[in-house]
């Protein structure tokens, strides 16, 4: 098939008609400017193509121009059979024709029949037209509808190249069984093989599951309904045994006799117990008697006998109490003697003082004169101490060798002076010695007198002459220094001159001496002090009378003596007391066993008047009878006892008996209320048949799981099936894909040497690019070269379309946007080798850059309205 | 003048037949439920056409042990509908004396006079001339042999002895209950009534199962029936009858095929033609057929199933041949026959389990049916 002519009314912009014509085989190019109406030609060839004519669809209504109106499109094609005019107009009168020449071939559905049969019938895509959008860079189109039905265009397209391929491949038929396939296994499992929600399987499954739990309930109640059967059997077992009417009158007849019986026992001890009491007061009387004249008999003796041992106790009080007498006189005896004793003997003791008093007075007298004279001694050496002590004043030895060298100084220092001063020289006049003198003091003959300051000389009787010793320099400092020194120190001294100082100094010594003589003297008589020796003159006892005193040793010899006998009476005094002390305890302890004995004599006396009237022998009686009445009591009893049934016993007995009766009460009271609500749970799991419900859910549930089993294995066949299919056509999908790779190379050559295409197998395009080793996925490639790969791949398959009989027309309507110059230079040089047996429409707004495209050049044109018909 | 009584048992009332398919616009469950019901009036007819005053079930009359109220009901009510008829009601394992306590209860207190439940191993006066000996079951599964007191249980002299039990025959069952076969004999019954064998089955000539009046399952390939017996004097050789009872037919059919057989004719040929709405039927192919001759089986069967009650085609016993014919019906070459040569591997592959083989055969059967349909 190929295009002649396309003519528009009606359609958009173009309110009158508008036309292209003069369509050659091989390439075709409609340049214009945008907004020309490029995309208004290409939808109104896709509307005259694929949109029914009575369609009032969004794609129809988009044809009508702003004014409205029924967009119509004719065109002209050229197929093996001849040249056919195709027309539609929608909306208003729709309509479709078919003209071959001016004869009609077909018109309305019968038409759109042609026209789809010329696309390509059994397709139902349209693969009779290869379309290139404006802008379409990816190979993907844009709707899920385009790209479902591009792909089965696809897939038809290469499934139909050659009568091998589609026999390797297993061609529509493996398409069509897989699909089926696929959607019967859709129904049942999602892709990755798990039970779809909704399906068959998931539903089986879920039944499965259902019946299980409703079984598992409603079995845990069927076991409820037969334990409860169980239970009320037991129950209603048990109830009828309890109120079995032999055993309530036998356990009646039970309780009745051990309760009379219980009764008995309880009497025959109340006779028991009075019986043992007349036993007990029997026993009482017959002691009593015997008691009693057991007491006659003692109170008998017991008065002989006190009555013998108080005469023997008053003749023993009365022995005591003399022997007391005695010892009293005995003892007062020994007690004077005893005190005359002390007596002399304080008085030789007296008289012994007295003689060593008076020996110590005549021992001590020469001691007494003699320190008397010590001290006397004494106190004249203190006081010779006392006046030298006085006398040491004046310069000691240390400060006279001080003013003794001062002194030396002084000389020295005036001899130094006098040597360099004016000196005067007297020489006297015999006998007038004396004459001149110089400050009182008068001139030595024929001594220097030095001069060292102007001095008046007296001259007796003539007058005075005053030396000058002139100018010359001398110093007197130092013999004045020495001269205060010397002065100073004797100041100290207390002395008016060197020579006081050597006579005080003399005084001094002697004085010291003096000193230490006396002390030495005090120290040699009271080396302790005065007050020592006073001391020990006034203990030195002094003889006070003149009385003659008695021999010392006669005195101690007769104290001694006086001492002896005062013991000797003391210990006869003491030996009495003794005496005298033992004979009044006993006197005492012989009087009160005397009046003791008296008292017991008075209380026999007195109980055998208790008595009375009665004798030995009417008590013997009276015991014996007592004795005899208590034997009889005591036998009675004894037969009683023998006689009595146990207690205990009939007791215990009873309390079984009414245990027996309370325990059945209690079982029947506790078992009526079970029953009842074993009733009640038997009734209602009964009403709910839960059994027949058991059974029926049984049934149920082997059913379903054959249901069950059997999508299991539906769905295993058809996965088995599909993995075979699919495993054996991808065996296939090299081969499959050589065609179109084949077609493909030379035009990829063009535009990458050495490039080749991976194919997806699912999608039926090209997946990765290959350019020099290199592996790029096509989706990642720039626009540019995704654009001109999709430009080729189409190309491609257009002419593998061509190849298979159904050439169509390729349509590029603003391709190739993204490329390049040079790229699209060559895309070009593809266009027109495939041009070669292809008709190729462009449809471009880049007038310059595909001013070198060359082929056909078409012109859009206006026309006035023709005449419809 | 002979005694004479209808001998039934295993009525399964209540049945609910959930394991049978409904189809959305069938009713075969309710029709089945129906039908059991329905066996009591027949027994009824049974009994006064054969002038029975007396009808004994030998067992299982319920099918649990928990009827829904309104089965019971509507049970004791057509029991009680003729006077004339007096319902001996054993009890059996399915509604034995212990779980199904509440029931004998219910039948004792609510039932019409001429039903009597025997749930006590004691003699009971049927009339002047015979007296009937049950064995109650007391429990659902007992390893003891319940007609065991028979021998001990008295009857007047002159007295028929008609015994009524629900259990196994020692000689031909392993289920674990052991009723004596010679226990006429052993307890001098004249007759001994059994049920729980849903067949019609005889033991000796005093001994039978009556079998279910309306059968429940593929087993026993008849329609049900009940005894009508009569016995002339004691120590007599009771006259048997059956008569037919059930409605419907649990049919099975063998459809053995050999190759190149026209398997939807072999299947033609063994359906039965007329009342196929009460027939429960099912097609039990085996040997062996082809692709093609499978998918004509089924699709036959598909054809045929709706007339009946319920249809099942059971192919598990039929092998598959394949043929290079029918492979070439796939495809001569290319991936469908490279598939379909996979798949037919291992099919008949030795290294693989059976249910590997059975789900690539049936794959392959599979991929048949869709080229086949895809050419069609």
């Amino acid at each position: 098939m190929k295009i002649r002519s396309i003519t528009l009314t009606n359609v958009r912009r173009f309110t009158d008609s508008a036309r292209i014509s003069g369509i050659s085989d091989g390439l075709n190019l409609l340049c214009e400017p945008n907004e020309h109406g490029k995309s208004t030609l290409f939808d109104a060839i896709q509307a005259l193509f694929f949109i029914p004519h009575g369609s009032r669809k969004k794609e129809v209504t988009s044809l009508q121009p702003h004014a409205g109106g029924a967009p119509e499109v004719s065109m002209e094609v050229d197929t093996p059979d001849g040249l056919f005019r195709l027309s539609k107009r929608w909306l208003k009168k729709p309509a479709a024709t078919v003209h071959r020449g001016t004869g009609l071939v077909a018109q309305s559905d019968a038409a759109e029949a042609w026209i789809a049969d010329l696309l390509g019938r059994d397709s139902g895509g349209p693969s009779g037209l290869i379309w290139v959008r404006q802008g379409l860079t990816g190979l993907l189109e844009a709707t899920e509808a385009e790209r479902k039905l591009s792909l089965d265009a696809r897939r038809d397209l290469m499934s139909s190249v050659g009568h091998e391929v589609e026999a390797m491949t297993g061609g529509r038929r493996m398409d069509a069984a897989l699909r089926q396939c696929r959607e019967e296994l859709a129904a049942l499992a999602t892709g990755t093989g798990r039970p779809k929600v909704g399906g068959p399987w998931k539903t089986a499954q879920d039944e499965v599951e259902r019946l299980e739990a409703e079984r598992e309930t409603l079995a845990a109640t069927a076991r409820d309904l037969q334990e409860a059967l169980t239970a009320r059997a037991r129950a209603r077992r048990e109830l009828a045994e309890w109120e079995d009417p032999d055993a309530v009158a036998s356990r009646q007849t039970a309780l009745e006799a051990a309760r009379s019986a219980h009764a008995a026992a309880q009497r025959h001890a109340e006779t028991i117990d009075s019986q043992a009491r007349t036993v007990d007061l029997a026993r009482l009387k017959a002691q009593a008697a015997q008691a009693r004249l057991a007491e006659l008999n003692a109170a008998r003796d017991e008065q002989t006998a006190a009555r013998q041992e108080l005469s023997a106790a008053d003749t023993k009080a009365r022995t005591a109490l003399h022997a007391r007498t005695e010892a009293q006189a005995a003892r007062d005896t020994a007690q004077a003697r005893l005190d005359q004793a002390e007596a002399n003997a304080a008085k030789a003791e007296a008289l012994r003082n007295a003689a060593q008093q008076a020996q110590a007075a005549r021992d001590g007298a020469d001691r007494r004169t003699d320190l008397t004279h010590r001290i006397v001694q004494a106190e004249e050496a203190r006081r010779a101490m006392e006046t030298a002590a006085a006398g040491r004043i004046g310069p000691d030895a240390a400060s006279l060798r001080r003013i003794d060298t001062l002194a030396g100084a002084l000389a020295t220092a005036r001899a130094a002076r006098d040597a360099t001063v004016t000196q005067v020289v007297a020489h006297y006049t015999p006998g007038r010695e004396g004459t001149i003198r110089a400050g009182g003091a008068a001139l030595p003959d024929g001594h220097p007198v030095p001069l060292p300051r102007v001095m008046r000389l007296d001259l007796d009787g003539i007058g005075q002459l005053e030396v000058c010793p002139g100018d010359t320099v001398h110093d007197d400092s130092s013999v004045d220094a020495a001269d205060r020194a010397l002065r100073a120190a004797l100041t100290d001294a207390g002395v008016a001159d060197v020579d006081g100082a050597r006579t005080a100094a003399a005084t001094r010594a002697k004085a010291e001496q003096a000193h230490d003589q006396a002390k030495a003297v005090l120290n040699s008589l009271a080396p302790d002090g005065i007050e020592v020796l006073r001391s020990t003159l006034a203990r030195i006892p002094v003889l006070d009378s003149q009385d003659e005193a008695p021999d010392p040793a006669a005195a101690e010899t007769a104290l001694a003596k006086a001492r002896t006998l005062r013991d000797t009476a003391r210990a006869a005094r003491d030996s009495a007391a003794e005496r005298l002390a033992d004979a009044r305890d006993m006197a005492t302890r012989a009087e009160a066993a005397r009046d003791a004995l008296a008292d017991r004599l008075r209380r026999a006396d007195e109980t055998l008047a208790a008595f009375g009237s009665a004798t030995l022998d009417s008590l013997a009686i009276e015991t014996a009878q007592s004795a005899a009445a208590l034997a009889e009591a005591e036998t009675a009893h004894a037969t009683l006892t023998r006689d009595a049934p146990d207690l205990a016993s009939t007791g215990a007995a009873l309390t079984r008996a009414e245990s027996v009766q309370q325990r059945a009460q209690d079982e029947i009271a506790g078992l009526r209320p079970l029953l009842a609500r074993l009733d009640e749970r038997i009734t209602r799991s009964f009403g709910d048949a839960v059994e027949e419900r058991l059974a029926e859910t049984e049934q149920e549930l082997a059913a379903a799981r054959a249901a069950l089993s059997r999508v299991l294995h539906e769905v295993a066949v058809l996965q088995r099936l599909e993995q075979a299919l699919d495993a054996a056509r991808s065996q296939a999908r090299d081969r499959y894909f050589a065609p179109i790779v084949q077609e493909l190379k030379p035009l990829l050559r063009l535009l990458w040497p050495e490039a080749d295409l991976t194919w997806g197998e699912e999608s039926l395009l090209p997946e990765v690019l290959i350019r020099e080793g290199r592996e790029e996925p096509i989706d990642i490639l720039s626009g540019g070269t995704q654009e001109q790969v999709a430009l080729l791949v189409r190309l491609a398959f257009a002419r593998m379309l061509a190849r298979s009989g159904r050439a169509a027309p390729v349509i590029l309507d603003d391709a190739l946007v993204f490329s390049d110059d040079d790229r699209i230079e060559r895309m070009f040089d593809a266009l027109h080798r495939q041009a070669g047996d292809l008709q190729i429409i462009v449809l471009s707004c880049r007038q310059r850059a595909f001013r070198s495209l060359g082929g056909t050049a078409l012109r859009l044109l206006h026309m006035a309205p023709e005449t419809t018909g | 003048m002979s005694f004479r009584f209808i001998h039934s048992s295993d009525l399964h009332i209540g049945r609910r037949f959930a394991n049978i398919p409904e189809a959305a616009d069938g009713n075969i469950r309710g029709r089945l439920m129906e039908a059991r019901h329905g066996a009591l009036s027949r027994l009824a007819q049974a009994a006064r056409d054969h002038g029975a005053a007396h009808v004994l079930l030998a067992g299982d009359t319920f099918d649990t042990a928990t009827p829904s109220p309104g089965v019971i009901r509507h049970a004791l009510a057509t029991m009680g509908e003729d006077p004339a008829i007096t319902w001996w009601i054993l009890p059996g394992n399915h509604d034995n004396l212990r779980d199904a306590e509440p029931l004998w209860d219910t039948i004792r207190a609510d039932a019409p006079a001429n039903i009597r439940a025997v749930t006590i191993a004691a003699p009971l006066k049927m009339d002047e001339t015979a007296v009937l000996l049950p064995c109650p079951v007391a429990f659902r599964a007992s390893a003891s042999d319940p007609t065991e007191p028979l021998a001990t249980l008295p009857s007047g002299d002159g007295q028929l002895r008609i015994a009524l039990a629900h259990g196994g025959v020692t000689d031909f069952t392993e289920s674990g209950a052991a009723i004596a076969p010679d226990r006429d004999r052993s307890a001098r019954l004249d007759y001994l009534a059994l049920g729980d064998w849903h067949g019609r089955r005889a033991i000796s000539d005093r001994v039978h199962y009556s079998g279910t009046p309306e059968q429940d399952r593929f087993k026993h390939g008849a329609r049900g029936v009940c005894l009508a017996v009569a016995i002339d004097a004691p120590g007599a050789t009771p006259r048997i009858e059956e008569v037919e009872t059930g409605q419907f037919h649990w049919d099975t059919r063998a459809v053995p095929l050999t190759s190149g057989q026209d398997a939807a004719e072999a299947l033609a040929a063994v359906l039965p033609g007329a009342a196929r709405r009460d027939i429960l039927l099912r097609i039990e192919a085996s040997g062996w057929a082809g692709l093609p001759a499978r998918a004509a089986l089924q699709e036959a069967a598909a054809r045929a199933a709706p007339d009946f009650a319920h249809f099942e085609l059971l192919t598990a016993q039929l092998g598959t041949l394949y043929d290079t014919t029918d492979l070439d019906d796939i495809d001569t070459g290319g991936a469908l026959r490279i598939a379909a040569e996979t798949l037919l591997n291992d099919a008949e592959s030795d290294d693989l389990s059976q249910d590997d083989r059975q789900v690539a055969g049936d794959a392959l059967a599979r991929l048949y049916a869709y080229v086949r349909g895809g050419m069609e």
